[in-house]
């Protein structure tokens, strides 16, 4: 009889590779997984549109309450409808994408999957895995998140403006106009610059911040999960399965509310903020 | 950095993979479902809105039509009242003329009455002295028979006549 070994490893397993295992695409338990959420929020949303009447159906009243409840929050992280109307997409794409890839993973189907054979042993891989406690996909989110509210940035408020907050060049050439007349300018204005580099490593924490936190959350609930069922595998997960269910809707919404502030963030001219 | 990439196994095929499948999931999310839907619902609250707008003029139009109604129900009841309150002044005008009318008529026709009355009276009386005498004469040719002339008898009769005026 072979010990097969049940791992909780930190990085999503493959299942298969296409092409070459060394160079190849591997195909892991948490881009199955991604893929089943993305077929999930397809599905929805075939339904949805297929089924769209003036009278409402449960499962357009249920989106309708989301769409409606989403926007009106982000009016107030955004501060106008119209930055709202080009941020919400992005933002609701993320809740639902993030919400339906923590739900999947805490779906209690970890008895399937295949064994892998190697040196060290025999190890089961099951098939599903959260997308989200992959960091590839978190880093994925977390790349977009933070490029998108820059690009937007740029949309919003011109390139140089945008490169003045992570380079502050202005702050350095206003030195000899201002400095007759305002000699702490030689003290404030490299201070400034040295800030708007600092936004500019803010930027990579963002997606450090962004992408770790989720991984963590969501690799965390599924260790808890699995150390549970370890620990006493009938009735003992439960309780645990409702807290994950709950932690799944929290950091999907977490995740939707801070590219919202990103993007919000990053549409802002400081300079008329200060002004004004 | 490279020991984050091992540990964590990021793997850029795999980073390519998932932004694929966000990309799909903004596509067919947001512009299949959840756009068309937003349109929908802005459509509905339009529609909704103008519904209780025109449920408002309505209500509006109502109230300014009973009003009217109310207005000219009050002028039509005052009118009616003025009319009626002229009727009535009318005929008992009329009435206390018609009764006048009627009584001098009636005046009228028993004077006209004791008068044609008197008349007949008087003719009879007339009509019966006439008689009378000429029955006394009569009477008296057959009383005295021959004893008596023309002349006597006319004197006779005259005489009777004056006595029986007085």
């Amino acid at each position: 009889m072979e010990n097969i070994q049940h791992e909780n490893t930190i990085f999503a397993e493959p299942i298969f590779y296409i092409g070459p295992p060394a160079g190849g695409w591997p195909i892991t338990n948490s881009l199955l997984t991604s893929w089943v959420a993305v077929f999930v929020i397809v599905l929805l949303s075939v339904i949805v549109r297929k089924k769209m009447r003036n009278i409402p159906s449960r499962l357009q009243h249920f989106f309708e309450l989301i769409y409606d409840g989403g926007m009106d929050m982000a009016d107030q992280i955004t501060g106008s409808r119209k930055t709202t109307k080009k941020v919400f997409p992005l933002a609701i794409s993320v809740f639902f994408f993030v919400l339906v890839n923590n739900w999947l993973g805490i779906l209690p189907l970890g008895g399937f999957g295949i064994v892998t054979h190697s040196a060290e042993g025999n190890f089961f891989v099951p098939f599903l895995r959260s997308g989200t406690a992959d960091i590839n996909t978190t880093l994925m989110l977390a790349v977009i998140g933070v490029i998108g509210s820059n690009i937007f940035g740029i949309m919003a408020i011109g390139v140089w403006k945008m490169f003045n907050k992570y380079v502050n060049l202005k702050a350095l050439g206003a030195i000899p106009g201002k400095v007759r007349r305002d000699p702490a300018i030689l003290m404030v204005a490299p201070i400034t610059f040295f800030v708007s580099i600092l936004e500019l490593v803010g930027e990579f924490a963002k997606v450090a911040s962004l992408s770790f936190r989720l991984f963590g959350n969501i690799f965390a609930g599924e260790v808890l999960l699995a150390s549970m069922a370890a620990l006493l595998a009938y009735g003992l997960p439960i309780p645990f399965l409702f807290l994950e269910v709950f932690v799944g809707v929290i950091q999907a919404f977490i995740f939707a509310v801070l590219i919202l502030v990103y993007f919000t963030i990053a549409a802002q001219d400081h300079e008329a903020h200060e002004t004004s | 950095m490279d020991s984050l990439i091992s540990t964590f196994h990021i793997d850029w095929h795999l980073i390519i993979a998932q932004a694929v499948n966000f990309v799909v999931v903004i596509l067919v999310l947001w512009h299949f479902a959840l756009k068309p839907l937003g349109k929908l619902m802005d459509e509905r609250g339009k529609t909704i809105a103008g519904g209780l707008d025109n449920a408002k003029k309505q209500e509006e139009l109502l109230k300014a039509q009973k009003a009217e109604y109310d207005a000219t129900l009050a002028q039509a009841r005052s009118e009616a009242s003025a009319i009626m309150q002229s009727i009535k002044k009318e005929a008992e005008t009329k009435r206390t003329s018609m009764l006048t009318t009627a009584e001098d008529e009636v005046k009228a026709t028993i004077d006209a009455g004791r008068r044609q009355l008197e008349s007949e009276k008087q003719k009879m009386l007339a009509d019966a002295k006439t008689e009378l005498a000429e029955l006394v004469i009569q009477v008296s040719a057959k009383v005295f028979e021959e004893g008596m002339t023309p002349k006597i008898d006319h004197a006779v009769v005259v005489e009777n006549i004056k006595t029986l005026n007085s």
